[in-house]
């Protein structure tokens, strides 16, 4: 946090002061490790992107022709909330359907990473196939081209 | 016979951004004495009677009239034709497109949008006499463009669009306790996730009482908004919630709600929902970036960095300190004053004047 960090336009706002008061309140936590908190939460954020966004952009354009990306291989519903807006009845409907989506996890997960696995194994052979036989035509070309 | 300055943008609707300035701005001309419509490509049933489809244009079209073409995402092959066809004078609104790689990841068919709308823009510069922007930093895109004659035309905020009641359901729900709002598309350029770990510092160490309030649709970035409820649950946070869209009864509940306005946003070209807070009196802490410090103007709070446990005992002083809150809340409100209707009216006037109508 530099000297500059804070913008206040209000000549009766003492702008120092305030940012002196946010260093002291800093300082103060400073130590304070939640129970919970084994990890910074700021790599846990890019760990999340990096696992849920970055990889899959990064795959555009990886081949133009398969055009099928790790995103559609996992068919694994991890990141799935049941969650409640409604006051009172909202949190009983939530209940209710989060046991019943654990209940049908229970029986459907391990098929389901199991699907995802051969999925991703299938695009990674087709992909090195899809290579391959570029190769290979490269290849029969430079022959060609030898014998005429 | 009254010259005719009409609008078009490739579609309108109630309660977004460039729907309700596409209004205004036609109230504003009307006042003005010129004759005024709407025109769009896609015209919502709900809109019939108050704007018109493009095919209709050929009784207006004129080479006397002006037509100021709503820039906010790319044109079809089809409008672009039509603009090379029609004789009008034409004056290009530009409202800013998100940059296409915030989407890379997220949604392909926004990433080609905003890269196709960012081409068009040069095609447009050849097509228009003038560029206009709702503030500055849009201008200076402009220029980068190919643009020479530019000029600003800033959101208008009516606040009669603000009168219906405010929702009591919400009311009820939030009201009480510390409520950090944000309002906005759930869209990777307004960075929910600093938000979020800002809001985990406040929660945490300064106000475990805190609750955030992020107001707005997911529609179209359902990816986007999965990765931040997985963030909020490997965080273990409580007390995040994402309203979806929302009603203007709703909208109007929430602002009630909110003890303060944070946005983390990296990329807008305006930043309406700041004059909102203006409006309902939510002090402002705002990320320096885009036009947000242009439309702010030297109200509410800038910071310079993203330095979330700064940010979070940023907001504990201010929730605190009622001098300060009550200084910056005041300040605010005098700059709303440059964004209502009859400020926005003489600089109208002023860039038509500059048209020669």
């Amino acid at each position: 946090m530099n000297k500059d960090w804070l913008e206040i336009s209000d000549e009766g706002v003492n702008v120092q002061e305030i940012m002196r008061r946010i260093r002291e309140r800093i300082a103060r936590r400073d130590g304070m490790v939640f129970s919970g908190d084994t990890e910074n939460p700021i790599s846990v954020a890019d760990a999340l992107w990096q696992e849920m966004i970055e990889d899959l952009s990064g795959e555009q354009g990886a081949s133009p022709t398969l055009s099928i990306r790790r995103r559609d291989c996992d068919i694994v519903p991890r990141h799935y909330v049941i969650d409640w807006r409604i006051p009172i009845l909202g949190p009983i409907h939530a209940v209710v359907r989060r046991i019943i989506n654990d209940e049908i996890r229970r029986y459907l997960m391990s098929s389901l990473r199991k699907q995802s696995s051969l999925n991703r194994r299938v695009v990674q052979l087709l992909r090195d196939l899809e290579q391959e036989n570029a190769r290979l035509r490269q290849e029969i070309e430079d022959l060609r081209r030898t014998q005429e | 016979m009254a010259i005719q300055v009409h609008q078009f943008h490739p579609t309108v609707s109630y309660g977004d951004a460039v729907g309700n300035h596409v209004l205004s701005i036609q109230r504003l001309l009307r006042r003005l004495g010129y004759r005024s419509e709407i025109f769009c490509e896609h015209l919502p049933t709900h809109f019939e009677g108050r704007a018109r489809q493009i095919t209709q244009y050929a009784r207006y079209s004129s080479p006397g009239n002006i037509l100021v073409l709503h820039f906010s995402l790319g044109y079809s092959q089809e409008v672009m034709d039509w603009l090379e066809q029609i004789p009008d004078r034409k004056v290009v609104l530009y409202h800013n497109i998100t940059p296409h790689t915030y989407f890379a990841g997220i949604n392909d068919v926004y990433l080609e949008a905003a890269q196709a709308g960012r081409q068009q823009l040069r095609q447009l510069s050849t097509l228009t006499e003038e560029g206009w922007g709702v503030s500055e930093y849009n201008c200076r895109e402009l220029a980068e463009h190919g643009w020479t004659r530019l000029g600003v035309l800033p959101i208008v905020f009516d606040p009669a669009r603000y009168t219906a009641r405010p929702n009591r359901k919400v009311l009820k729900r939030w009201q009480g306790g510390l409520n950090v709002l944000f309002v906005g598309r759930i869209s990777p350029n307004k960075r929910f996730e600093d938000l979020i770990l800002a809001f985990y510092y406040l929660k945490r160490f300064v106000r475990p009482d805190a609750r955030l309030l992020l107001v707005g649709s997911a529609h179209g970035l359902e990816h986007y908004l999965e990765f931040l409820q997985a963030l909020v649950k490997r965080l273990n946070l409580s007390d995040v919630v994402f309203t979806g869209h929302v009603s203007s009864s709703e909208l109007t509940a929430y602002y009630r709600c909110a003890s303060l306005y944070l946005s983390m946003s990296e990329h807008e070209g305006f930043g309406v929902p700041l004059l909102e807070s203006m409006y309902f009196g939510v002090p402002i802490v705002a990320y320096r970036a885009a036009a947000l410090p242009e439309t702010l103007d030297g109200s509410g709070v800038l910071v310079t960095s993203k330095h979330y446990a700064a940010v979070a005992e940023l907001i504990g002083l201010l929730v605190e300190d009622d001098a300060l809150r009550g200084r910056i809340i005041a300040r605010q409100r005098e700059r709303l004053q440059d964004f209502l209707p009859e400020g926005v009216e003489v600089q109208l006037r002023r860039l038509l004047h500059r048209l020669g109508v």
